[in-house]
């Protein structure tokens, strides 16, 4: 009971983070029509961008780092956008050839980005101290941190579930990811909301670079790993959905910690694979998808 | 006759696919108040000229005006809000939205600044003219192709149109609903919207338009009354005359 209390809660805490990642990534294929191969850089660069802060020594708690680094890779995302994605779009003679097209860009992106990041902060792995306590959960000891993470990560996937049915600029999110042509012909600034959709992506990778960073290690070189992660949950969940990219993240947190606490961590990714494989065969269009 | 208002006009349209024309140099005009009919044999044109006027497709050439301005270098979005609203050949619902939704989205974003309060007002409205009031439980998806044809000409409707531009709406049903989709129209254009329609069902083009232009290999062949355009030897030729 107790271990299973422990694989449960511990897969939770890695599954959230994974959901924003995931739901990030989802906002931006299922608009935007990009699948982001830089989306993880993001990630660290909010990882770093808190860890400076954390060593800044003006004994903020990590969690003000969203207030940088949000604007900062919304800023980046969105100029990213309206600069060399939607001229892509506009030379691309269709979706299909774009969405090849832009999955080569994010990766020029992605090499450059973690080169920059390398320079910027080596090599070697980031981990700053917080919240070092564990709590007694039914006889399974958690980590204060993972718990904090979890919930503020929670919060999160809610607020953005909220505000994608409730405003009206989530309103017309959901209609352009359903059928962007359509959406525009009703009346949906559909060049603005793909813009925002692939920034509001980057908001989601920050907010999951700064959770991350509070409760693992880190590296320049780490973001391609976030990536490949969110492209499993995403499509584990259904491309475009979000409540998929949430259910999926959480699925894939506990896999992965199950897999990683009764065999060893370096199987993680080959099981996530494997998921993979069999959900291509059996169910193509993922747990959520259309 | 100088009561006659023009609403759309295009001149010298004309689109082209690498070194197939698709639109040819057309020139057609949409007055107040009337339902316009476009026919002509399949790959005449029809959807280009019409994804030309709601900027789905930028015009090679010539000029389209909506109420005196041009539009043709406009987004589809902004052509949306001016006034000009269109369905598609395969209905493209929001399928994870619920019925009343998908005609919420209309109303919400084709007019500049309408409040929650007035969208949900005007959704109500929209539902019950095209009679979808009923329906509004069903999961789209799932819908018959006559209701799901049906709520795509709500869904236009309710962005409060000038100009209604809808793409064989009377395809694949049986004849009770193509009189029920006919009824429809004709309540459009009395509430004073004007109407422009790609049809291939002909018993019902015949009946409602009050004008009508044929296409044929992109190209303008004929335009006039219906029993005219229907006796025109060159419309018989390339196209009555296929099914003859």
């Amino acid at each position: 009971m107790t271990v299973f209390l422990l694989v449960l809660i511990n897969g939770c805490i890695v599954g959230s983070t994974y959901a924003l990642m995931a739901m990030g990534m989802s906002t931006q294929y299922g608009v935007a029509r990009i699948l982001n191969i830089a989306h993880g850089e993001f990630i660290v660069l909010a990882a770093v961008v808190t860890y400076a802060l954390q060593q800044s020594g003006l004994g903020l708690h990590p969690l003000f780092a969203l207030v940088l680094a949000c604007p900062i890779v919304f800023a980046i995302s969105y100029i990213l956008h309206i600069t060399l994605y939607r001229r892509l779009r506009r030379l691309s003679p269709n979706l299909g050839v774009f969405e090849g097209n832009a999955i080569l860009v994010s990766f020029g992106i992605y090499y450059i980005a973690q080169n920059l990041l390398q320079t910027y902060m080596g090599a070697a792995p980031k981990r700053y101290p917080f919240m070092m306590t564990s709590v007694n959960i039914g006889g399974a000891g958690i980590s204060a941190a993972g718990l904090f993470v979890m919930l503020i990560a929670i919060v999160i996937c809610v607020l953005y579930t909220i505000f994608l049915s409730r405003t009206r600029l989530g309103k017309s999110i959901r209609a352009a990811s359903q059928d962007s042509q359509a959406a525009a012909h009703l009346g949906v600034k559909i060049n603005s909301i793909m813009a925002l959709c692939f920034a509001i992506g980057g908001i989601l990778a920050a907010c999951a670079g700064v959770l991350m960073s509070m409760r693992e290690q880190f590296q320049s070189t780490s973001g391609l790993g976030y990536t490949t992660i969110a492209i499993i949950i995403v499509v584990l969940g259904g491309l475009g959905s979000v409540k998929g990219a949430i259910l999926g993240g959480f699925i894939l947190g506990i896999v992965g910690y199950t897999v990683s606490h009764f065999i060893d961590s370096v199987f993680m990714i080959s099981v996530f694979y494997m998921i993979i494989l069999v959900l291509l065969i059996v169910r193509p269009k993922g747990l959520l998808g259309r | 006759m100088s009561d006659i208002v023009k609403i759309i006009t295009g001149v010298g349209v004309t689109k082209r696919f690498g070194g197939m024309t698709a639109v040819n140099n057309v020139d057609f005009e949409l007055r107040r108040g009337e339902i316009l009919g476009l026919i002509g044999p399949n790959g005449a044109g029809k959807t280009t000229l019409f994804n030309c006027i709601s900027a789905f497709y930028r015009a090679d050439e010539g000029i389209i005006t909506y109420n005196g301005n041009q539009i043709n270098r406009m987004s589809p979005d902004k052509i949306c809000r001016l006034g000009i609203a269109r369905t598609f050949q395969a209905a493209k619902n929001f399928p994870d939205m619920s019925v009343r939704e998908n005609v919420r989205m209309g109303a919400l974003f084709g007019q500049v600044g309408i409040t929650y309060d007035e969208a949900d007002r005007l959704t109500d409205e929209i539902m019950e003219f095209a009679g979808l009031d009923k329906y509004a439980h069903l999961n789209v998806p799932d819908m018959p192709l006559a209701l799901q044809k049906r709520l795509e000409v709500a869904r236009a409707l309710a962005t409060k149109p000038g100009v209604l531009m809808i793409d064989e709406v009377m395809a694949g049903l049986n004849p009770t609903e193509v009189g029920e989709a006919m009824e429809l129209v004709g309540k459009i254009r009395a509430s004073g919207v004007a109407i422009l329609m790609i049809e291939h069902v002909m018993k019902a083009i015949m009946a409602i338009c009050d004008r009508i232009i044929v296409l044929h290999h992109g190209e303008l062949i004929a335009e006039g009354a219906p029993d005219h355009v229907a006796n025109d030897p060159q419309v018989i030729e390339v196209y009555l005359g296929e099914e003859a």
